[in-house]
Parts: structure tokens; C-alpha cells; sequence
């Protein structure tokens, strides 16, 4: 089971200190949820972990290796998963292409997640075909296809109507349920995520401001001082 | 030797005032519509030819031609943009193999129509000869540099001073808040692309007198042009002006070490070396990343 | 259906000597010879998305290697047309890998620029070259069993064994799994790289091996013409393959041999003067990109399945 360390990581754009000294350890797993106003750099950090920006300082380590700085393709090798705030799927290739693409698991594991997820009558249509919400859901899918050991969500539900909401919020607990592993997911639909993640991190402008339950969160003073101030 | 270092500085700030028209028009288009034109080389042979046309033919005023064709050059250029470019926004491999046709449509119309032989271009007011020391250039190579300086410095004032020029460094740098702000980049696109092609063409009408007018005569000077920009930075205009003045002086003074075959060579090899060593250019704006 | 045309095909090629004259060979073993980078290049721009403006320069570095070792150092042309696609193939990795480090416009530029250096090596390195004017000499290959390829009918079956083992790599390529990890850096080399592949490594690999065939092409090209002139690998023909793997169809396996035949064949067929027939494939080229960017192999495709 993985374990990760966020270990004081600063990251500046220009002027802009995108992380001020981010820091958190998780070591059971579970699906942890990411909260924080925009700007609050929780993009960002998912850059960092997954290789696409290198951090300015501090450290990422995963299963107690240091792994900052690891290049994408380094780091999806070893188990990170990442689906991303704008929903990326390769438009030309077929849903099950898509899921086939690098996987770990064969087509009849493909075929059946196609199945959860009501998408297996698109199996062999072009993805650019899908809607915004059936693309998400064929994202998430892909994910799953090669053996997370650590699966960033980053605003999984943005753009989603209600209706495929719930099927892709089912869709990540079975999920769950059936490969546990150490899930992180940024989100602003506080319903969605206050429903479905055991512990809530809340970063602000480049750190981590508080940590605790869905309940604690949103009772505890600095939160909503950080949203509404 | 001083005499001919003198020599080769005022023959490379010409062919360097020639450089810069066309990188002004690539770098300007560039910054509104975030797209290279590759076709610019023979907008520019365009609009030698078309003046060419108008000087013997129409008038015999070498102003009039100048300003006419880029009149004309420019009248086309809002018609590429419009059918060409516009269209196919966003797509940038698209637009660069679009600007590739056009070359090859361009030049090659132009050889069935003129010939592919080198025009002569006799303007006898600017052929008498100046003295600088102990040296002699034509009125033309002076005039070259004179012209081009005069139209960067009230570009640089139409820029930072008028409403429009505002707008225009505006949808250069952020579209979409341009776009929010009600700046009509749409427009910004068709004229700023107008504007280069005249540029392009004023560089084409200039060199033509004293070099002749050749359909390849383009080719070259685009590459040189994006020699310059690169060196002065991708997307910088002041960039574009000091990059492309300093590939015609180093090109020119080379010719004092080198064989005069390598010439043309020395501003790929720059180019070249710039993108090995500084990508950024001089003073780059634009960052390098996800383009 | 498929396999019956392409059947056919074959045996329309193998059949042309006996039944055409020789200006329709001779055009012919052109279309052949175009099609070669042509395959290279389509490999790079229509599968991996890479658009190089240099691409010819690599072909006259086959030529040019495989010249000076024909001429110079009396190697066999067999010898030198394996030696010279090595080295087009290693300079096209070391050149890649430079060229690779930059995205979109500055890959464009970086590919012209380079494409430009090496012509100008070639048109001035007189020592080696010959410099502008050519170099002369460039031998046939020797007579192979009977085949002596001094003769037109001959050498139009060397050129297209040539032209079909390219192609016959293209496939192989095409329908491995690298050649699936190819497209999909096309569509979206950020999600390839998040599942897990090295963007770098494949399009390097992709440039060098584009490069490699192109040498190849380059080769054959220079032994048919008996001379290698830097005019064949200039700016103006590096433009030119790119207009042919697009007008053929970019990413389509027929495509190289589509745009060959139009960009050669078509011309000759109509007889048209070779200045407008350049007017038109530039306009053809805009058009194309404003309504059917997937060439001729897309119209095809279209009217195949109706």
C-alpha cells in the first residue's frame, strides 16, 4: 500500500509563489479530498507530484523514495495516476482503445468497467464522439486500467451534470472498494467531495492551512475565514 | 581595413533594414494571431514585383509605386487572413502547411506570369552616388536604412502612444482578457496582418532597385528575417529591430574573414546557435513551454 | 476487396515494362523515388505529428555519404546504400534530439534551420561536395544475376522493390505497438507521457528512423539521376515532400504513394507547364487544409464507404 510525503514544496510562476512551503503526510490509505480557494496552488502540487513541473524546493517521496523532479512517464510507471482538470482522452482513438492503451489489465476488464459505467455501447465509437461527462467517466475508467498505487483526481466532477455525478461518484467508491488505494482528489463541489472522502486536506495560498474530517473541516474557524476572507 | 569595415557596417545595415521590415511584419502577426507566417518571403518578392509594375507602367514616381503597392500588398494580405487564416485558427500545423501553399502558389505564379528571369528595377533619382569619407553608396542604400528607421520609430510611437496601437499590444499579450476588456481582436487580426504585409512589401519596393527583382528573392530575407527575431526574442519587437539590423551587420562583415559563398550561411548558423544556447533570444517574451 | 485491389495493383506495376514506353517508365521510377522521404516524412508529420521543414536535407545526407563512397572510395552500391541510410538514420537520432527539445513553432524553425545549415554544407563544401554544380559520376549498380541496371526497365524494379520495402516498413510500423504509441503522441503527448511513455525517446526514434528512409530514398534517387546535386535536397524540396505526404493523405498508409503519383504523375498526364502545376498544388495545398485536411486518402476513404 503506498504511502506519500509532501515534504515543504515551494514552486514560483514569475512573481506569483504558486507553493509557499507545502506539506502533508499520508500514510493509511483512503480517499483523502484537496479543498482550497482558487489559487490556492492545489493544481499545482498535482503538477509537481506527476512530473509535469519541477518543484523550486522540497521534496516529494512515495513509498519512502524520493522521487521529486521524476519525469512524468517515470512516475506513471510507478503507479501514479492522474486524470486532469480539463478531462484529457485521445479524441481519435475508440473508448476501448483508449482503455487498452498501456494497460495492465485485459479487454474483458475494459468491457466491464465500460459496463459500470454505461458507456459499453460506445466501445468501439471514437471518444471525440462522447460528451464532456461521458469523457470523465471514460478518464476515470482509463485510470484503472493500469494498477494505481496513488490516483490524483484533480476536479473529477467539474462539468458534470447531477445524473452522471452520481454514477461517477459510485463509480470511484466501487472503485475503491474493489483495488483500495491511496486516492487524492481536488475538488470545489464540496457536496460531492465531503460525501465521499474519509479526510479532508484545505490548502491556501501555497500551503496547508488545516486537516481533519469532512465534519471538522467544515466547522473550523481558518477554513472559512480562508474562503470567505 | 577601417574603410572596409565602414564599407561592410552601412552594406549590413541596409540589407539589416530590409531584414527587420520583414521580421517586423512576422513578429507583429505573431503576437496578435500566434501563428509564423512562412508566406512572408514572398509577400515581400510580391510587393517588389507589384511595384515594379506600377514604376514602369502606371507611374513614373517611385513614391507613388512604393506607397501603391503596399497598398495592394496589404489589400491581399487582409484577403489571406480573412480566407486562409482566419478559418483555420488554433490549428497551428494547419496554418503552417496552408502558409507553405502559399508560398509555393505565390512564387510559382509569379514565374508563369513574369518569367523566371531577374527584373530590372531603374530608379534613376536614388542611383547617383554619396560620398561617406572615402566611400560611395548609392542615394538607395542610404535611403533603405533612412526609410526603415523612420517607419520602426512611429511604429514604436503608433504602438505605446495611440488607443489602437494599445489595443494591439494588448491582444498580443492576453487574447482572451483582450477579448473580456471588448478590445475587437477580430480586427486587430485583419489589419495588424495588413500591416505587416506593407511592411513586407515597403521591403520588397526598396530592395528591388538596387538588386533587381527575382522570384526567389524572398526566400532568404524570410529566413533572415527569422533569424533576426529569434535572436532579438520571440514575440519582442523592439527584439525584431535590433535582431534583424545586427544579422545584416555580422553577415555583412563576415564577408571581410569568410569566402562570400558562406554569406547566406552565416544566419542559419546563427539561428542555429541561438536556439542551442539562448532560445529566449535577447529579450524573449514569450515562454517556451506547451506553445 | 481490399486485398483483390491491392492484388491488382502489384500486378499492374510488375506488368508496366512490358506494356509502357519509356517516358511512362521514367515516370514512374520518379514517382517511386518521391515516394521514399515521402514514407519518412509521413511516419514523422501524419502519425507523429511532427512537422520537420528539413526533411530533404537528411535524404542528401544518404546521397551524399553514399557518393563520396561510390566515387571516392569505390565501394559497391549495395554497400553504400546500407552505409548511407545509417548515416542518414544517425544523423536524423543526433539531429532529432537536438531539434526535439522544442515545441511547435520552434520545432518548425529549428528543423529549417538545420535543413538550411546542411545545404549550405553541401553547397559549399567543394572539397567533398562538389559543391554547387553537383557531383558527377554517381555509378548504377552493378549488374545483379542478369539485371543490368544501366537499363530503364531494370532499374524501374530496383526502384520499386525500393519503394515497397519503405512502404513494407511503414506497415510494420504502423501496426505495432510503437507505431501505437506514435499516434497517440500525436492526439496528446501529455496524456501519453502520463501513461507511462517517454515522449522523447519515441519521437526520436521516429525522427531518426524518418531520416533513415529518407537517406534511403536519397540514395536510390542520386544512382537513377547519376549525379547529386544540393538543388534535390533544398529548402524548396524539403516543402515539397511535406506537400506530398499532405496531399496524399498524412497518417494513412497510401498516403506517400497518393501524393507521389499526384505530384509527379498528374502533371505529366495533363502535360502541363511545371510552373502553374506548382500554382496549383500550392493552391490545392490551402485548400486541402481548409476543407479536407485528410488529403486524398481521406476523400478516398469517404467514397470507399459509401
Amino acid at each position: 500500500m503506498a504511502s506519500l510525503r509532501i515534504d515543504d514544496l515551494q514552486k514560483r510562476y514569475g512573481g506569483i509563489a504558486a507553493l509557499a512551503g507545502c506539506s502533508f503526510d499520508i500514510e493509511t490509505p483512503g480517499i483523502y479530498g484537496l479543498i482550497g480557494p482558487n489559487g490556492a496552488g492545489k493544481t499545482t502540487l498535482f503538477d509537481v507530484m506527476t512530473g509535469i513541473a519541477p518543484p523550486d524546493a522540497g521534496r516529494v517521496v512515495l513509498d519512502g523514495r524520493d522521487v521529486t523532479g521524476f519525469a512524468a512517464h517515470r512516475l506513471a510507471g510507478l503507479g501514479v495516476s492522474r486524470s486532469f482538470q480539463e478531462c484529457r482522452v485521445f479524441p481519435e482513438f475508440s473508448c476501448l482503445e483508449n482503455l487498452l492503451f498501456r494497460a495492465q489489465e485485459p479487454q474483458q476488464e475494459a468491457l466491464r468497467l465500460l459496463e459500470m459505467v454505461n458507456l459499453a455501447s460506445y466501445a468501439t465509437e471514437p471518444a471525440a464522439k462522447l460528451s464532456f461527462g461521458q469523457r470523465r467517466l471514460l478518464e476515470l475508467v482509463g485510470l484503472f486500467m493500469r494498477r494505481p498505487s496513488v490516483l490524483l483526481l484533480d476536479e473529477p466532477a467539474a462539468g458534470v451534470n447531477p445524473a452522471l455525478l452520481e454514477l461517477l461518484t459510485g463509480f470511484i467508491r466501487r472503485m475503491y472498494e474493489e483495488r483500495p488505494c491511496l486516492t487524492l482528489v481536488v475538488e470545489h463541489n464540496m457536496e460531492f467531495i465531503m460525501g465521499l472522502a474519509a479526510e479532508i486536506v484545505v490548502m491556501h495560498q501555497g500551503s496547508v492551512l488545516d486537516r481533519g474530517t469532512p465534519q471538522a473541516i467544515q466547522a473550523s474557524p481558518r477554513v472559512i475565514e480562508a474562503y470567505l476572507g | 581595413m577601417l574603410t572596409s569595415i565602414l564599407e561592410q557596417t552601412v552594406n549590413g545595415l541596409m540589407a539589416g533594414s530590409v531584414y527587420v521590415l520583414i521580421a517586423l511584419g512576422m513578429v507583429l502577426i505573431y503576437g496578435v494571431m500566434h501563428v509564423l507566417n512562412f508566406a512572408h518571403g514572398v509577400l515581400f518578392m510580391l510587393g517588389g514585383y507589384v511595384c515594379h509594375f506600377i514604376f514602369t507602367r502606371v507611374t513614373g514616381s517611385y513614391l507613388l509605386a512604393i506607397v501603391l503597392s503596399m497598398a495592394v500588398l496589404a489589400a491581399i494580405g487582409i484577403a489571406l487572413e480573412r480566407g486562409v487564416f482566419r478559418p483555420l485558427q488554433g490549428n497551428l500545423r494547419n496554418q503552417v502547411i496552408a502558409s507553405l501553399g502559399l508560398i509555393l502558389a505565390i512564387e510559382h505564379l509569379v514565374i508563369a506570369v513574369w518569367g523566371p528571369n531577374a527584373l530590372q528595377f531603374k530608379v534613376p533619382a536614388t542611383s547617383a552616388l554619396v560620398p561617406l569619407g572615402e566611400l560611395r553608396f548609392p542615394v538607395q542604400h542610404l535611403l533603405v536604412i533612412a526609410v526603415t528607421l523612420t517607419v520602426v520609430a512611429a511604429l514604436f510611437i503608433f504602438l505605446r502612444r495611440s488607443k489602437f496601437g494599445t489595443a494591439v499590444r494588448a491582444a498580443s499579450q492576453d487574447r482572451q482578457s483582450a477579448m473580456v476588456v471588448g478590445i475587437p481582436v477580430e480586427r486587430i487580426d485583419w489589419i495588424t496582418f495588413a500591416l505587416g504585409t506593407a511592411l513586407a512589401a515597403l521591403g520588397g519596393a526598396l530592395i528591388g532597385p538596387l538588386f533587381l527583382v527575382f522570384p526567389q528573392m524572398g526566400d532568404a530575407p524570410m529566413v533572415k528575417g527569422l533569424a533576426g527575431i529569434l535572436l532579438g526574442g520571440m514575440g519582442s519587437v523592439p527584439g525584431a529591430v535590433i535582431g534583424g539590423l545586427l544579422i545584416g551587420v555580422v553577415e555583412s562583415l563576415s564577408t571581410l574573414v569568410l569566402p562570400t559563398d558562406y554569406r547566406d550561411s552565416v544566419a542559419f548558423f546563427i539561428m542555429v546557435a541561438i536556439l542551442l544556447v539562448r532560445p529566449r533570444g535577447l529579450f524573449g517574451v514569450r515562454v517556451r513551454g506547451e506553445d | 476487396m481490399r486485398i483483390a485491389a491491392l492484388i491488382l495493383l502489384v500486378a499492374a506495376l510488375g506488368a508496366a515494362p512490358t506494356v509502357s514506353p519509356p517516358y511512362l517508365l521514367h515516370v514512374l521510377v520518379l514517382c517511386c523515388l518521391v515516394s521514399i522521404p515521402a514514407v519518412g516524412l509521413n511516419l514523422m508529420l501524419g502519425y507523429t505529428g511532427l512537422v520537420s521543414l528539413g526533411h530533404m536535407a537528411f535524404a542528401g545526407i544518404g546521397a551524399y555519404t553514399a557518393a563520396v563512397l561510390m566515387v571516392d572510395a569505390k565501394l559497391g552500391f549495395w554497400a553504400a546504400l546500407a552505409l548511407g541510410t545509417l548515416a542518414a538514420g544517425a544523423a536524423g537520432g543526433a539531429i532529432g534530439a537536438v531539434c526535439l527539445r522544442f515545441r511547435s513553432h520552434f520545432f518548425m524553425i529549428v528543423t529549417l534551420a538545420f535543413g538550411l545549415m546542411l545545404f549550405s554544407v553541401m553547397n559549399n563544401w567543394d572539397d567533398v561536395t562538389r559543391g554547387a554544380a553537383g557531383f558527377p559520376g554517381i555509378p548504377r549498380p552493378v549488374p545483379l544475376g542478369g539485371f543490368a541496371f544501366g537499363r530503364l526497365e531494370n532499374f524501374y524494379y530496383l526502384a520499386l522493390g525500393c519503394a515497397a520495402l519503405a512502404f513494407a516498413v511503414q506497415w510494420l510500423v504502423v501496426r505495432s505497438e510503437f507505431g501505437r504509441i506514435l499516434v497517440a503522441l500525436r492526439q496528446d503527448e501529455r496524456l501519453a507521457q502520463a501513461r507511462g511513455i517517454n515522449a522523447m525517446r519515441y519521437k526520436t526514434a521516429v525522427f531518426a528512423l524518418g531520416s533513415a528512409i529518407a537517406g534511403f530514398g536519397g540514395v536510390l534517387q542520386v544512382s537513377f539521376l547519376r549525379v547529386a546535386a544540393p538543388a534535390t535536397f533544398s529548402l524548396g524540396e524539403s516543402i515539397n515532400a511535406v506537400l506530398v505526404v499532405i496531399v496524399g493523405g498524412a497518417g494513412s498508409l497510401a498516403g506517400p504513394a497518393l501524393g507521389a503519383l499526384v505530384f509527379v504523375g498528374l502533371p505529366e498526364y495533363l502535360r502541363v507547364a511545371s510552373e502553374w502545376r506548382l500554382v496549383v498544388f500550392g493552391v490545392v495545398l490551402v485548400l486541402l487544409m481548409l476543407f479536407a485536411p485528410r488529403g486524398l486518402a481521406g476523400l478516398l476513404e469517404r467514397v470507399w464507404r459509401r
